[in-house]
């Protein structure tokens, strides 16, 4: 099968340039650097030693709130690394002419495209679940209880938000040749996303930005509510959207 | 410092000289690196957490 051989090809790519390494260490160190933190504050505050006499109250921490600190630090730095690791996968390789090789033979433009983007795929979603497994280790040691099930709901939810940011990333590889650009349009499309969805909030009760909030409310809740389940779908929709379209767009970009 | 549980810390720890080690590694097996090799050891080794991450996303040459 030839989807097989380009999907193998990226597997192995990710694994001699030691992404498959480093990626699941660097997300597990983002997931499970707030948790330790909020737990250890007291005793950090304490060693700085500039608080003598004043006496505040830190607040209790339920689970499902450290739960969403891992995520807003996933947020962040977590989807910068996404972006970073994948921002030359397609723009660098025609910079550099590899991708001519590959795509002289009869390769279709959708299976190289698609190879690709479950290759990384399947490196953010393993990473994922290994970031939270641990930080979700660390919860339930410090400060209570959330169950598996709670875990597996973040880990399905959240994972799908990153599936979109990896299709915006694979989307903008195919519209321009340099690999700064696709990040700097990546990160500009999902503030950009985010603005609207807050200036928006009433209407647009579905959009991908959404994801984050909803999963805390079902783990709070702890059942899913139908708001969850419909963002989700329309990110994996929007997500495949970005795809088929980046396929579309390669082919006439090649054609040229 | 009283009261730390060194088992709540030491998997971060062990997470960074994983991350540090593999870099290193990397950076002796590879062939040419954008910018000088002993610079991106500097960074490795000095800028704990970022430096590894610094050197696997822009030390590697594509191609």
């Amino acid at each position: 099968m030839q989807w097989m051989t380009l999907f193998q090809k990226e597997l192995l790519e990710n694994w001699r340039n030691k992404k498959w390494i480093w990626v699941p260490l660097v997300i597990i160190l983002l997931s499970i650097m707030d948790p330790i933190t909020t737990y250890y504050l007291p005793q950090i505050i304490d060693s700085v030693g500039g608080m003598e006499g004043a006496v505040f109250e830190l607040p209790e921490y339920a689970p499902a709130d450290v739960m969403m600190m891992s995520l807003a630090q996933l947020s962040m730095l977590g989807v910068l690394v996404i972006v970073l690791i994948s921002m030359g996968t397609i723009a660098g390789e025609r910079k550099s002419g590899i991708s001519e090789l590959v795509l002289v033979k009869p390769v279709s433009y959708l299976n190289y495209i698609t190879a690709k983007w479950v290759a990384y795929l399947v490196l953010v979603w393993v990473s994922l679940f290994l970031g939270l497994l641990v930080s979700w280790y660390y919860i339930n040691l410090l400060f209570g209880n959330l169950s598996f099930g709670d875990l597996m709901i973040t880990v399905l939810f959240y994972g799908i938000w990153l599936t979109l940011v990896v299709s915006l990333s694979i989307f903008y590889n195919t519209l321009v040749k340099s690999a700064g650009l696709v990040v700097f349009f990546t990160i500009l499309t999902i503030m950009v996303m985010s603005i609207t969805t807050n200036i928006f909030n009433h209407v647009l009760d579905w959009s991908p930005n959404n994801l984050s909030g909803y999963i805390i409310e079902a783990i709070k809740v702890g059942e899913v509510s139908n708001d969850l389940m419909i963002t989700g779908v329309v990110t994996i929709g929007i997500s495949i959207l970005l795809v088929l379209l980046s396929g579309q767009i390669f082919k006439h970009k090649e054609m040229a | 410092m009283v009261g730390i549980n060194w088992a709540v810390i030491a998997p971060l720890l062990i997470i960074q000289l994983i991350l540090v080690i593999v870099a290193i590694i990397d950076l002796v097996k590879v062939k040419e690196t954008n910018g000088p090799k002993w610079m991106w050891a500097l960074i490795i080794l000095l800028a704990n957490i970022i430096g590894p991450i610094l050197y696997f996303i822009f030390g590697r040459r594509q191609r």
